[in-house]
Formats: structure tokens, C-alpha cells, sequence
């Protein structure tokens, strides 16, 4: 078991209101895991994702990483185990050092030494893992991160995030600024990164066709709570539109519904469809 | 002798200019307590010099203690997430009357008493007029050189990193804050280094001499960046050296020449601040001047 995630509940004081993110959630990842999560806005997906990598303390629970105990762990010390990468690409990497420092800088976690950053040999590691992306950007080692498109960063900050093979990678929305076509390539990437490397992957997404197509498992969360936790033979019977029916059953209204499935094509317009059959019914 | 005073001390003062590139520029972090850690440097430099010790180590001594006030301000900021600007004025202050401590008297005179940079210029058999030139151009381009050679390294590349995005540097498994204490550390020891210098240099120190440091780091820098528009490391660190060299000289100039126009020594600061202001305010100015709103 890679992650094991006992009965963590988290709340948050908003003023003189309680807001319960997280409610005496369980959650088991095996290894090699792939696992979508999706859920309305406010269902706790990024306080999970955040609780896992050591941003919040829980309330209540542990949480425990390749079998030890995490939960008071501060987050520099679980990077070890973990990769993770934010839906904004400026928020993975330096800016001001180019695409080889960069890399270079992830190559690996925790001690830094006094030797120099870039060697001959840490240039043909570096300049092989980035031609795996088939971008370009090998060509482009020596230039500014910052002057790279957000697709292009984005991919780098995934290449990054998986370099060091961590136990355990986390993706938060991580292609939704994305425009369509580079979201669909960095998603690609994404794939065939994990499969490759065959990592243990929790990858919350808004949109459920993406769900769906992706990983081996799917975990729908509401109110903090895992409410849906599909394995591999269910989750390819499952359509969009299963999906838009059980998040109406626990009360998701359509208008909240009709937020989480902005995707691009389908899933805006079946969303719609799933709202005018409502009308019919 | 105008332009060698000022490229002398454009010299020594450009080790404190590296240091608040360090801070400023390297670690986005605003450090005040350069005020306080100049006077230190020349405190500690000055009393070990009149105690008889080797001018050089009483160097090396004002750099470690420059150190140790930069690994004060960095534990404020992070182990006691006390905000960054309050964290160096709060050092700064402590360290005025540190320094008053340490000399025991509001200033020392250290004339005719031996100097680091005499001692290196003799041993390389220079030209006395020359003696201070070379001197510090030594200890700043050593220091530059090491500098540059730093940032390069694993741990100086995670210091840039720090500066630009600490979560990042987070997710790699390291603890940013013991990179920013590192980081003020060796920014204040320059800086520490460079009042060693001056009060070697000009034969006194004094506990007031650290007022505008701050300013004059900053002006330095932002000159350097103005006249060089550096896109490298390399760059960067030589328009601190250049920057320094050039505020130096045009302060000389302004005190030699500018009593025409009714100048006096009193509106240095005043004038400094206002060169850092336009520098600071150029970006905002030129956007509204275009008819952007901001
Ligand atoms: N740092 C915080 N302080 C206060 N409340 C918070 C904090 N973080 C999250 N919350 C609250 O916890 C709840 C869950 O938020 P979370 O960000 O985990 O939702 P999410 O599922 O990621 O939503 P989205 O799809 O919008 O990203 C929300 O009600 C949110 O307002
Ligand atoms: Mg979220």
C-alpha cells in the first residue's frame, strides 16, 4: 500500500463558521494506482491533495506514505515520497533559470551540495529526459523558463515533478488553464509519463470524460466525503452521463453541476443533454 | 584623483553592493539590517586591529560577524515568521548599540595603524598611489569571482530558487527557510567584509557610518542594472561592481561640483534616495507616460 489514508477529517474556521473540507475520509492507493478524482467546487478535492502532501495537518486521522507514518511530517520531508504539480504552470518551476537548471534542480530530493549544478553529465540526463517530451525544449536548454508557452511549462513542471520516480504523484487540476489543444497534450504526456514509469498517481480533474479515459480507478468526493470509488471493470461501463446522475442523487445542484463540466467539447453540451432530460423527467 | 577616490571606494563599497544583490535580487528578500551589519563589520575589524591583531583576520573577523547578524535576521523571518522588513530593522537596531559595545566609544581612530589592503598591495609590490586600487579591486573581484562560482553550485542555484519560488523549492525535499538564513548569512557577511574594508580604508570607524547603506546598496545595483541590462549571472553580478564604482563617482562629482548649484554633503542622502526613487518609480512612470493604467 502506497497511501493510506485513515479517517482524516479537516475543518477550517471561516469566520465564526465551520467549514468541513474533509470528513473522516478513507482512501487506499495500491501501487502503480492510477486514480481520478473529481467532485463538485468545494467538495475537498485540493484540501486532500494538500492534507496527503503535509500543507494542512488534519483535524483527525493519519496519513501514511509507503507504510510510514506522515501525518506530522512537515512538507519538505514527504516531497521525498511525493511528486505533485499545481494547475498554475508558474507555480513548478523558477522562472528565471533556464529549462537545464531547472531540471537539474529536480534531479533530486532534499541534501544540496557545494558542486556545481550543470556537469557534462548531468546535461545528457537532463538533455534526454526532455527530448521524452518530444516538445522541442532540448533545443531550448539554455533559455529562460519564463519565455516558455504555458503548455510547454507545464509539460516541464510534470517532467520535473515524476524525475526522481516518487512514490507517489499528485496532480491538481493540473491542464485546466491550459488551452484545449496543449490541456490534451500535457494530458498525454501526463499518461504516458505514469505508465511508463508506472507511478501511483492521484489526479484530481473537472472534467469527467477526462475521469473517465484515465487511470485505472475513479473517486468522486461530496462534502468531504468519498461518495463513488469505481475500479477498473466498473469504471469503463461508466458514461458521463452515470456520472451527472449520481452527482444529482447526492444533491449537487445543476448549476454547480453544470461548473464542473465546463470542459471543452462533449461534456459542456452532455451536461446540457443530462439538464434537458432532468426537464423531461 | 577624483576618479581613483571614487573607483576605490565604488571597489569596497561594491562588496556590500553584492551583498544587498544577494538579498535584494537573489532572495527577493528587502534586508534593512545592512545598516547595522557595515558598522559592525568595521566595529569588529577595528578593535581586533587596535588589539594588535592581523589586519586581515580582523577582515575575515567583520565578515563572520556580518554573518552572524544576517543568520540573526533570516531566524526572525522564518523560525519566528516575523515579516522580513521588520525582521532586518530589528536587527539593525539591536546592533547600534551592539556595535557602541563593541568599540566601547561612539567611534575608533585607526590611523597609522596597519591595513589589509596596505599589507596586499605591498606583498604584490604596487605602486603607492596605487596601493588602494588594487587592493580592493582584489577583494572585490575575489569576491565576485566566488560569488559567481556559488550561484553556479547546487546550494547557490536552490538560493535562486528561493528567491523565485519557494514552493518549489519545498516540493524538491528542502526546507527554503535554511536557504534564505544561508543566503542573509553570506549577504551580510559581505557586507560585514566591506565595513572591515572601510574602516581600514579611511582610518576610522565610526558607529553612525552604516545610515543609507541600504540606499546606497540599492542605488548601486539599480544603476548597475540601468547601464548594463544584464540577462546572465555573470552580468548581474558585474553591474553590482559597476553600479557601486559609477554611484561612487557621480556622488563625488556632485560633492565637488555641485556647490554651484547650492549642493552641500548634508543632501547626499537626499539625493541618493531620490536616484533610487526614479530608478524604483521608472517602470510606472513610463506606463503612465504610454497612458497605461496600472
Ligand atoms: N485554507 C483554507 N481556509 C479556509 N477554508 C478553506 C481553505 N482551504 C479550503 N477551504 C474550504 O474547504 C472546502 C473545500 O475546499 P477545496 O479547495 O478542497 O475544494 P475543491 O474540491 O478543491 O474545490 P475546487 O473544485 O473549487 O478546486 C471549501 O469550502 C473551501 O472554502
Ligand atoms: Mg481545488
Amino acid at each position: 500500500m502506497i497511501l493510506e489514508v485513515l479517517k482524516v477529517t479537516k475543518t477550517f474556521a471561516l469566520g465564526a463558521e465551520r467549514v468541513v473540507a474533509l470528513e473522516d475520509l478513507d482512501l487506499f492507493l495500491d501501487e502503480g494506482d492510477f486514480a481520478t478524482v473529481i467532485g463538485s467546487n468545494g467538495a475537498g478535492k485540493t484540501t486532500l491533495l494538500n492534507v496527503i502532501a503535509g500543507h494542512y495537518r488534519p483535524d483527525r486521522g493519519r496519513v501514511r506514505l509507503a507504510g510510514q507514518d506522515v501525518t506530522r511530517w512537515p512538507v519538505h520531508r514527504r516531497a521525498y515520497f511525493i511528486g505533485r504539480v499545481f494547475q498554475d504552470p508558474l507555480q513548478g518551476t523558477a522562472a528565471h533559470m533556464t529549462v537545464a537548471e531547472n531540471l537539474a534542480l529536480a534531479r533530486k530530493k532534499g541534501a544540496r551540495a557545494l558542486v556545481p549544478l550543470l556537469t557534462a553529465r548531468r546535461r545528457r540526463f537532463i538533455m534526454e529526459a526532455v527530448a521524452s517530451l518530444e516538445m522541442g525544449l532540448e533545443r531550448r536548454l539554455s533559455e529562460k523558463v519564463a519565455h516558455l508557452s504555458g503548455g510547454e511549462r507545464q509539460a516541464l513542471t510534470v517532467l520535473m515533478a515524476i524525475l526522481t520516480r516518487p512514490k507517489l504523484l499528485l496532480l491538481d487540476e493540473h491542464t485546466a488553464a491550459l488551452d484545449p489543444a496543449n490541456a490534451e497534450k500535457v494530458l498525454v504526456i501526463t499518461e504516458r509519463l505514469v505508465a511508463e514509469q508506472q507511478l501511483t498517481t492521484l489526479m484530481v480533474t473537472h472534467r469527467m470524460d477526462q475521469a473517465l479515459a484515465v487511470g485505472n480507478r475513479l473517486i468522486m468526493m461530496h462534502k468531504g466525503r468519498i461518495v463513488l470509488d469505481l475500479g477498473e471493470q466498473e469504471k469503463r461501463r461508466f458514461r458521463v452521463e452515470d456520472l451527472v446522475g449520481l452527482f444529482r442523487k447526492v444533491g449537487v445542484s445543476d448549476d454547480a453541476l453544470l461548473l464542473t463540466a465546463n470542459g471543452e467539447g462533449g461534456i459542456g453540451t452532455m451536461a446540457e443533454e443530462a439538464k434537458k432530460q432532468a426537464h423531461l423527467l | 584623483m577624483l576618479v581613483l577616490h571614487a573607483a576605490e571606494q565604488g571597489l569596497i563599497y561594491g562588496l556590500m553592493a553584492l551583498g544587498v544583490y544577494l538579498s535584494f535580487r537573489v532572495l527577493a528578500f528587502p534586508d534593512l539590517s545592512v545598516d547595522g551589519t557595515l558598522p559592525l563589520g568595521a566595529a569588529v575589524a577595528g578593535i581586533l586591529i587596535l588589539r594588535g591583531v592581523h589586519p586581515l583576520w580582523a577582515g575575515l573577523a567583520g565578515a563572520g560577524a556580518g554573518a552572524l547578524a544576517g543568520t540573526l535576521t533570516g531566524v526572525l523571518a522564518t523560525r519566528l515568521r516575523i515579516p522580513g522588513l521588520l525582521a532586518g530593522v530589528l536587527t539593525m537596531i539591536m546592533l547600534y548599540s551592539l556595535n557602541l559595545r563593541i568599540m566601547g566609544r561612539p567611534n575608533l581612530s585607526l590611523l597609522g595603524k596597519p591595513s589589509a589592503l596596505v599589507y596586499l598591495a605591498q606583498g604584490l609590490g604596487t605602486p603607492r598611489a596605487y596601493e588602494n586600487l588594487v587592493a580592493v579591486g582584489i577583494f572585490a573581484l575575489v569576491a565576485a569571482g566566488l560569488l559567481l562560482l556559488f550561484l553556479h553550485t547546487e546550494v547557490g542555484a536552490t538560493l535562486r530558487a528561493v528567491g523565485q519560488n519557494p514552493e518549489l523549492v519545498r516540493t524538491l525535499g528542502t526546507n527554503p527557510h535554511n536557504f534564505l538564513i544561508l543566503g542573509l548569512a553570506l549577504s551580510n557577511g559581505l557586507v560585514g567584509l566591506a565595513g572591515a574594508l572601510v574602516a581600514q580604508y579611511s582610518g576610522f570607524a565610526d558607529v553612525g557610518m552604516g545610515v543609507g547603506t541600504i540606499i546606497a546598496g540599492l542605488a548601486s545595483v539599480i544603476v548597475g542594472e540601468i547601464l548594463l541590462r544584464p540577462q546572465s549571472l555573470l552580468a548581474a553580478v558585474a553591474a553590482a561592481l559597476v553600479g557601486s564604482v559609477v554611484y561612487r563617482l557621480a556622488i563625488s562629482v556632485a560633492l565637488r561640483y555641485g556647490a554651484v548649484l547650492g549642493f552641500t554633503a548634508s543632501d547626499l542622502r537626499l539625493l541618493t534616495a531620490l536616484v533610487v526613487l526614479g530608478a524604483l518609480a521608472a517602470p510606472a512612470l513610463r506606463a503612465a507616460w504610454k497612458g497605461e493604467t496600472p
